[in-house]
């Protein structure tokens, strides 16, 4: 909350540099201060001003002030005026206790308006731990002059100190995960002019090398092993590790060039006012230092973007809902501090039907102690070539987080894309008319077809679903299978009726030959008998026989059809005219009284008859 | 009833003028309306023409397939469907399997179930009769002509009552559908995880063989995996 307070105060106060007539009233100290050693603190005003309120100066001793000095300048510059004034109130303070502190805003009036300056923050550093000469603090500074020589010698029984130290923020680091090592140079107690041309750095093998812009270099107060130094850092770099083991960064070497009084025997009047100096190279060497670098854990996700450090994704996608042929962005913006340049793009894995483009991939990171920090952003287009509904997967992103210690997937969300159809694509010129000469069926150039007109013939929905209702095919199976059967009756019984209709006839037909015999047997006892029965037995031998050898039944018989019939068999002509002879005689003589000798004659000619036609085999 | 025919009558009306008016999102919407109170092979086909105009392949496709549902013998719709057919992405003549049984379905969908089944009843009586001809006449010729027209008979009535069964069995199942999706990938197992097999696009016909919640197996030709059910629409 203090802090907030503090950064809101601030700027408020900075605000007024905007503008030139504003007025600024301002507090200014050194940032640290050494325990026991006075210092200023100065408020600066650019207006005239009075009644200035000074603060408590809580965990400072208050010494003198407030001196007043103002100072006034009028200057015309391509005949504009340009005046300034200031008026500055001088405080002289001593710190008591290391530590933080922090001095609260001062106030002053400026023609009637009341001014707040800023606070100041001060850091009290602990002074030299070794005894100084009891005294010597308390000695006004008239007495340093002269006792200028004796205080070097004094620190350099201590031995005037200044040395490079080389600073890892860390010695104990992941794979790639950055530290920053910087050289610092240490003054204390002689006089430091300038920094000399022979440095030699280290090669820093093993390690991805990024120089750090130091911007301005000051020196400032530091406390470092008991002792206060005015201290400044000469060059700092960001390494990344590149392979895991112990890696040594080699000692480095600084030139520092100091003044240093010379004793000349002849000393002119001046030399002794105001001493004689000369420059004097040194060279300090910065230790060598040893990195443990650990490797990162084997087990890697599958998609380890190569990342250590510490990231956030944020995605999004430019929309959900839109036309073919029409691009889609998906963005993702990942913010964090690590080895950002170092990132893969991790893939997207768009659905069929789109046409992906190569991501374009912008970045805004600054160096900072703890490696890179910012955001590297990924766009993502892709053009949807047919419509529908597609889903794009979850884009994952894995990298290694130092504070855990572990593997983390950050992963987007699954978008669902509705792709709508084209404007203008339709009919012919669809959206799959492109696709269609994609597959090279070109071949099918149809100019100027199209699909046949609308009907207008009102539907009848009549003959639609009716015959669906009687037939179907278990049912034309069954009356199949009941045709069939009765077809297969009539066959049978067709069969079976001919059967027996073709057995009698044939027995009748095999003994025709037998029974004719025996019915002229019978006609031949009565040949000298009654000439009524012997001609009725010879009219049945000749009929019987040709019923039963024709297959025809004997009251079906005449004399007309015998012959034609017999024709048919292709029995002579001579032969069909006997038996007619012999059927007219026959049935003449049966009821016309007859003598022996034709009786005789009548038989032998049936007889006869009988015997051709059996061995013409009728 | 007599109300609702003279309504469906002006509905279709109505759409046919949307239809001639260029307005074919309006004609669809009407046709669909139509074919949803009562299905019809006209409602149909005219909504097949009107998503067509539209780009809608797939559902012009799918309503030019109920369309010969009911009237196998439209010509006009045979040959629009083969128009929006030869639309389509993916080249189905080459993914069936053999030139023969693509011939013998054509022959299957050129009529419908009722009339191969009266076809086959007759075609049997036909075989029933000449085949008693033959077993019982003693004329050798009608012996002869009696054989062969029982034999070919037969083989009229083995294909008919097949093709009707066939016909049955699709109607039935409704084991065909549409592709609606643009572009499909088809897995290998019913899982967004699956291995893609092959790719389909939209209007192609499948065979559904089984389902599983929301994925179905489908075959194309010689092809066959998983996609999810609500790319496809039966027909």
């Amino acid at each position: 909350m203090k802090k907030y307070l503090f950064i809101l105060l601030c700027s408020l106060i900075f605000l007024p540099y905007a503008f030139a007539d504003e007025v600024v009233f301002r507090a200014q100290a050194p940032g640290k201060v050494i325990a026991g050693r006075p210092f200023q603190l100065t408020y600066t005003i650019n207006q005239r001003a009075r009644d200035l309120q000074a603060p408590d100066f809580n965990g400072f001793e208050y010494l003198a002030g407030p001196y007043t000095s103002q100072s006034s300048s009028t200057s015309f510059v391509n005949g504009r005026r340009t005046s300034s004034f200031s008026l500055t109130y001088t405080f002289t303070l001593m710190g008591t206790d290391p530590g933080d502190f922090t001095i609260g805003p001062a106030s002053i009036t400026s023609d009637g308006n009341k001014y707040t300056s800023n606070c100041v923050r001060i850091t009290v550093l602990p002074p030299d731990e070794e005894p100084q000469p009891a005294g010597q603090s308390g000695q006004s500074a008239s007495n340093r002059s002269a006792g200028s020589s004796s205080s070097s010698a004094q620190s350099g029984a201590r031995g005037g100190d200044i040395f490079v130290r080389a600073i890892a923020t860390k010695t104990n680091v992941y794979e790639q995960e950055a530290l920053q090592l910087s050289y610092r140079l240490y003054v204390a107690g002689v006089d430091f002019a300038q920094m000399g041309n022979t440095i030699r750095l280290p090669e820093c093998t093993g390690f991805m090398k990024q120089e750090l812009e130091l911007g301005e270099r000051q020196f400032e107060l530091e406390h470092y092993n008991g002792r206060n130094y005015q201290a400044v850092t000469l060059v700092s770099y960001l390494l990344y590790p590149q392979h895991a083991g112990d890696i040594k960064i080699d000692a480095a070497q600084f030139e520092a060039i100091l003044r240093e009084q010379t004793h000349r025997q002849s000393r002119s009047i001046f030399d002794d006012f105001f001493g004689t100096y000369e420059n004097v190279s040194r060279m300090l060497n910065a230790p060598a230092l040893t990195i443990h670098v650990k490797s990162l854990p084997a087990n890697k996700p599958a998609g380890y973007s190569g990342g250590v450090g510490q990231f956030t994704l944020t995605p999004s996608i430019s929309t959900t809902d839109i036309q073919a042929n029409e691009a889609v962005t998906l963005k993702l913006d990942i913010q964090g501090s690590g080895n950002m340049k170092l990132l893969k793009t991790p893939a997207v894995d768009w659905p069929e039907g789109f046409e992906p483009y190569d991501p374009k991939v912008t970045t805004n990171y600054k160096t900072s102690a703890s490696g890179y920090s910012g955001t590297k952003t990924i766009e993502y287009l892709a053009i949807p070539r047919a419509a529908g509904q597609y889903t794009i997967p979850s884009v994952q992103f894995s990298y290694f987080d130092i504070p855990s210690g572990q593997y983390k997937t950050l992963s987007t969300p699954e978008y669902t894309l509705n792709v709508r159809r084209a404007p203008g694509q339709t009919g012919n010129e669809d959206a799959n008319a492109q696709t269609y000469t994609q597959v090279n069926k070109e071949n099918i150039k149809e100019l100027g077809s199209d699909i046949r007109y609308i009907t207008t013939v009102e539907p009848n929905t009549k003959n639609a679903d009716a015959p669906h209702t009687c037939l179907t095919p278990k049912r034309v199976l069954l009356i199949d299978l009941i045709l069939l059967i009765l077809s297969l009756v009539i066959y049978f019984l067709y069969r079976k009726f001919r059967q027996e209709n073709a057995d009698i006839t044939k027995v009748r037909y095999r003994r025709a030959n037998k029974v004719a015999q025996k019915r002229l047997k019978t006609a031949q006892q009565l040949l000298n008998g009654d000439s009524q029965p012997f001609y009725a037995e010879i009219e049945k031998a000749a009929f019987s026989y040709l019923s039963d050898r024709l297959s025809i039944p004997t009251a079906d018989l005449t004399k007309d059809n015998i012959s034609d019939l017999l024709r048919q068999k292709e029995v002579s002509e001579e032969l069909i005219q006997q038996v007619n002879n012999v059927l007219s005689t026959a049935e003449f003589a049966r009821y016309a009284p007859t003598t022996g000798a034709e009786k005789q004659a009548l038989y032998d000619a049936t007889a006869n008859i009988i015997n051709q036609l059996e061995n013409q085999k009728i | 009833m007599k109300i609702l025919f003279i309504l469906l009558a002006t509905l279709f009306a109505d759409a046919n003028e949307q239809y001639a008016a260029g307005n074919y999102a309006e004609a669809a919407a009407g046709y669909s309306q139509l074919v949803a109170e009562q299905p019809s092979a006209e409602a149909y086909y005219n909504l097949g023409n009107a998503y067509f105009k539209m780009g809608e392949l797939s559902q012009s496709i799918l309503a030019y397939e109920r369309c010969l549902r009911l009237a196998p013998t439209n010509k006009d719709a045979r040959y629009n469907l083969q128009f929006a057919e030869s639309r389509i992405t993916d080249n189905i003549a080459d993914n069936r399997a053999f030139f023969l049984s693509s011939f013998v379905q054509s022959m299957r969908d050129r009529l419908a179930e009722a009339t191969w089944l009266w076809c086959s009843l007759l075609a049997f009586v036909l075989c029933l009769v000449s085949a008693l001809l033959f077993l019982l006449s003693n004329e050798t010729a009608i012996r002869k002509t009696g054989f062969s027209v029982a034999v070919i008979t037969l083989v009229v009535a083995v294909f008919s009552i097949c093709a009707a069964y066939s016909l049955h069995q699709r109607d039935t199942l409704r084991e065909e559908a549409i592709i609606t999706q643009g572009v499909v990938n088809a897995k290998a197992s019913p899982d967004k995880s699956g291995t893609e097999l092959f790719t389909l696009h939209e209007g192609t016909k499948v065979r559904i063989t089984e389902t599983l919640g929301e994925w179905c197996n489908v075959s194309v030709g010689n092809y066959q995996g998983w996609i999810l059910l609500n790319n496809l629409e039966r027909i």
